[in-house]
């Protein structure tokens, strides 16, 4: 079945003939995997497809135009702004249209009222430099400097900076969103003039459309503008040295610092994270796992497996490192003061400061997820917790418990219960759970690793922030909402009608587990009505989507 | 999973259906590295991606488009073929890659295109000329063979043989004479003798480059063998192309290591850096001027020597013995920014992407044959990034680069000047020319 013809020529007129494809051949560049965000796993293998067709808009109107034209023809259609997301910003149905934003790349900096203004197409790292050069900078989010700051503000958008800088969506200002029926929505100050400075309203603050709490991956439209608040930085630049892959940022030890310290225990770690955040200093506290150590220290691939191999559940449970980030944003002395505070505060829990090189590898410009692949070419995680921070090393700690029983094929960690850190000043905890594979081994026991992380938060009361579109709806609706899946599916149908934009989300994990053979032994949850949710045209489409796919 | 045999041999596409089957999209192969990313412009690195824009175009993309080539799910169409061949191989993806990822992306390429020629597909109709001249003239431009030593000046005799041979290849021979001059000059007023080739043959780039490697073999054997013949310890170039050439494809193609030609492969400016800092050499004559430097990708972030590889791949992907992996690191970048910043009177300001980062002028590995339009788009790119700034020269460290960059600049009735550093090296020598062997 091909991309219809009527279809593309009305789509070739708005944007272009330059800008328009539906050749097989450069559809297949857009394929989610083989590798990737989540991919290599069953949920790609299952549930993506390379798209019908792809086109690039330049604006707001044209974007418009093309959701309307799909919702006048029933053209199911993915928003794609790098792709980095892996498979859950890919198509998953046949014959999508995928609307690649690259195009959509305008930054304009207000350095008054310290806000940029940018398009979909650009990324943190591009925004990060014009904010510096400017005095000012914003938080890298670790979905990595490579990613679309709008696509990463309405998802993730967090990072160890988030310790002084808050949350991202307390950051976004006014936005242009294109609905998905192709009606634009204005939302904060821009609702009423062109000044986007503000965020809320007007009348009820629509924001949550945009992320919810972690994202949609595009199902409730297309941001098509963002105006981001952006944060006052010291005034010494940040001196990129080193060549590839040794690259780095030079720091100004009188103003940022990093300090890396040995800590007695885990729960001095925890207990540092609170001292320092009633102190209110630091401008990002983190705890380091053993394993990240060693993939800083290795050459390759080879040195990293060579040296993790002479680790042990011994040397990794007793590897407590705290990093803490210092910034004198106003001033070298308060820098200083900060560092006298932190060492008084750390030296009273009986930790020690280690030798930390005056470089930023990793947070301010580049952080470079990637660098999560090189070890073992698999890697998602499985989940993230915005909560206290009792709560955060909790279930941190619960999960790597778990997934003893999980390895292999996870690969060996030894029961680390990985990344923690606060954020907000302590007011927040966060934990995120990364888990790794080799993608040419059976990967069904990840597959149920994932799924089991899910139904362990329910088991165990943890909070997660991966609702919505990351699980099966219908498990973790009833277990949170109570009828939290039932309101997701209302917003979508008040907004959405067509189910065109991005199907069959926020469904696509049930979707997934009722096609996937090898999940169904973990099912033992409700499914949804998809004749009651579905338009027929969609039912349909994701029926020969499936039918497809076993062939 | 058991273990696989696998090689960088670039005839057989399955020994990278793992390097294509983990790219994860980062696009680290298209953006300049982010610790340098210089903002909203002059952000990218690669000139297909950036030029062509859909993904496709991109590493990711032919890395999935190869990925689905090498198992059958995908037919050759000119779609696939543009893909494949509007890319100058300039190896910005590949230590973009190798920043985290580690993916042999570079010889990925290759073999892509030498796959394309096995199948039947390539050369494109584009290139057919070019092969016939390098074929039956030995030269790209199909230019009379006899005339090949046009260039030299009467006044400087090579010698018969010598430690240093210099192969001016096929753009300095017939259509920048005024590059070998000016690199002959040099090794005269330092006093070194040299010697020529007989009869020099074209190095081969574009056969190699355009997947055509049983052709480019057998110029590479000839070449050597002529090479060894002559006793010389040291193979000088002038041109990037031929540089890497020599130094790495020449190899890769006889699956030796660089280091067993049996004499080093040297461009000029890593030469005359070591003449300079010998004594042998001094630049003393003050040229005014307000230069920047384009890194030439073959001179810069592909320039580091071969070393043949074969091994096992096994769990997590580790190899063993590991790949010898070629970063980009050790470039040549250094040298050249050395000579230009010894020059009295030089005012030197860098480029905004630069070093690993520099963006490809657009001539290369068979594009401005094929694709002149995106050659010269890449060409007037990069000369964006000259206005930016300020600069009043051009300095290049190829013929290739020269070429181009002269014709739009040309084209478009721009005054800026372009310079091979080897003339900038001629023109601050103050002493005149020995005309000794």
């Amino acid at each position: 079945m091909a991309f219809p013809k009527e279809v593309y020529s009305i789509l070739e007129d708005i944007v272009g003939r330059e800008y328009i494809s539906a050749d097989p051949v450069i559809c297949e560049g857009y394929r989610a995997g083989p590798a990737g965000y989540e991919c290599g796993l069953g949920y790609e293998r299952v549930m993506t497809r390379v798209p019908g067709c792809v086109v690039m808009p330049r604006t707001t109107e044209e974007v418009q135009k093309i959701v309307k034209v799909c919702n006048r023809y029933k053209i199911p259609y993915v928003p794609y702004s790098t792709g980095f997301y892996g498979a859950r910003s890919h198509p998953h149905v046949e014959n999508a249209l995928l609307i690649d934003l690259k195009r959509m790349n305008d930054l304009e900096i207000d350095e008054k009222h310290l806000y940029a203004v940018v398009g979909p197409g650009v990324i943190y790292s591009q925004l990060q430099e014009e904010a510096m050069k400017r005095g000012m900078y914003t938080v890298i989010g670790g979905g990595g400097s490579q990613c679309s700051a709008i696509a990463n503000m309405i998802g993730d958008g967090w990072s160890p900076l988030s310790h002084r800088i808050g949350l991202p969506h307390r950051r976004i200002l006014g936005a242009e969103l294109v609905l998905p029926d192709g009606e634009l929505l204005r939302l904060g100050s821009l609702a009423l003039q062109d000044d986007p400075f503000w965020g809320e309203g007007i009348g009820p603050d629509l924001r949550g459309l945009l992320r919810g709490y972690t994202g949609h991956r595009g199902f409730l439209g297309i941001v098509t503008k963002m105006a981001i608040k952006l944060l006052p930085f010291q005034p010494e630049k940040l001196e990129p040295t080193g060549v590839s892959p040794n690259t780095a940022l030079m720091l100004p030890e009188k103003r940022v610092k990093w300090i890396n310290f040995t800590m007695p225990s885990f729960e001095s770690i925890k207990r540092a994270m609170y001292e320092i955040a009633k102190a209110e200093i630091g401008a990002a506290v983190t705890r380091v796992p053993l394993f990240w150590r060693i993939i800083a220290r290795a050459g390759s691939k080879e040195e990293f497996w060579e040296l993790w191999s002479k680790e042990n559940e011994e040397t990794v449970n007793a590897f407590f490192v705290l990093r803490v980030l210092l910034i004198g944003f106003t001033s070298e002395k308060q820098l200083e003061y900060e560092e006298r505070v932190l060492m008084d505060i750390v030296k009273e829990l009986g930790g020690e400061p280690r030798r930390t090189r005056p470089t930023d590898e990793s947070w301010f410009k580049n952080a470079d997820s990637a660098g999560m692949w090189l070890m073992c070419g698999g890697y998602v995680s499985v989940d993230y917790v915005i909560e206290t921070i009792e709560h955060a090393t909790a279930q941190c700690k619960n999960f790597a418990e778990l997934k003893r029983s999980y390895t292999p094929p996870l690969m060996p960690d030894y029961a680390d219960p990985g990344w923690f850190q606060c954020f907000e000043l302590g007011h927040q905890g966060y934990s995120e759970f990364l888990i790794y594979w080799d993608p040419d081994e059976d990967t069904t026991r990840v597959d149920h690793f994932y799924l089991e992380t899910a139904k362990e938060n329910i088991r165990k009361r943890f909070y997660t922030a991966l609702l919505g579109s990351h699980q099966p709806l219908y498990l973790t609706g009833p277990a949170y909402g109570p009828n939290y899946h039932k309101w997701l599916l209302k917003i979508k149908k008040e907004f959405d009608p067509n189910f065109v934009c991005h199907p069959p989300f926020p469904l696509s994990h049930d979707f997934f587990v009722e096609q996937a053979e090898w999940m169904k032994p973990l099912k033992d949850w409700g499914s949804p009505n998809l004749n009651e949710i579905l338009p027929k045209e969609i039912a349909a489409l994701m029926k020969t989507s499936s039918q497809s796919k076993e062939k | 999973m058991p273990k696989r045999t696998v090689s960088l041999d670039v005839t057989n596409l399955e020994n990278f259906v793992y390097d294509m089957s983990r790219c994860i999209k980062c696009k680290g192969c298209t953006w300049v590295d982010h610790i340098y990313m210089p903002g909203i412009k002059f952000s990218t690195r690669c000139p297909s991606a950036t030029r062509y824009l859909f993904d496709s175009y991109g590493a990711y993309g032919k890395m999935r488009i190869g990925l689905a080539l090498a198992e059958g799910r995908i037919q050759y169409n000119d779609n696939l073929l543009h893909i494949l061949y509007a890319c100058t191989l300039c190896g910005a993806c590949d230590v973009g890659c190798k920043r985290n990822l580690d993916l042999e992306i570079e010889l990925t390429l290759e073999a892509l295109r030498v796959k394309a020629v096995k199948d039947g597909m390539a050369p494109l109709p584009q290139h057919r000329r070019v092969v016939q001249n390098i074929m039956a003239q030995h030269n790209s431009l199909g230019a009379s063979p006899e005339k090949r030593r046009n260039w030299l000046p009467q006044e400087i005799e090579p010698s018969q043989k010598a430690e240093v041979l210099y192969f001016a290849g096929c753009s300095a021979s017939y259509r920048n004479p005024e590059i070998a001059q000016a690199t002959v000059k040099i090794l005269d007023v330092a006093g070194v003798p040299f010697t020529l080739l007989e009869e020099e043959w074209c190095c081969g780039n574009i056969l190699y480059s355009i997947g055509m490697i049983d052709e480019a073999r057998k110029i590479a054997q000839r070449n050597i063998e002529e090479v060894r013949r002559k006793g010389a310890g040291i193979l000088l170039t002038s041109c990037a192309e031929c540089y890497r050439m020599w130094k790495v494809d020449y190899p890769k193609m006889l699956n030796i290591a660089t280091a067993d030609l049996g004499f080093k492969v040297l461009h000029l400016t890593e030469y005359v850096d070591e003449l300079i800092n010998k004594g042998l050499l001094k630049l003393t004559k003050p040229l005014s001027l307000r230069v920047t430097y384009h890194d030439a990708c073959s001179l810069s972030r592909l320039s580091e020597p071969w070393i043949p590889w074969q091994g096992e791949r096994g769990l997590w992907g580790v190899t063993s013995p590991p790949i010898p992996r070629r970063r980009g690191t050790n470039g040549v970048y250094e040298e050249p920014r050395r000579i230009l910043q010894s020059i009295p009177g030089i005012e030197f300001v860098e480029m905004i992407r630069k070093r690993e980062n520099a963006f490809c002028c657009g001539a290369g590995r068979g594009v401005k044959e094929a694709f002149p339009d995106f050659a010269a788009w890449a060409a007037e790119e990069r000369l964006k990034e000259f206005k930016e700034v300020g600069a009043e020269v051009l300095v290049v460290a190829c013929p290739w680069c020269k070429n181009n960059f002269s014709e739009v600049i040309k084209a478009k009735g721009e005054k800026i000047k372009v310079l091979d550093i080897s003339e900038i090296i001629a023109d601050s020598i103050a002493t005149e020319v020995r005309g000794g062997k």
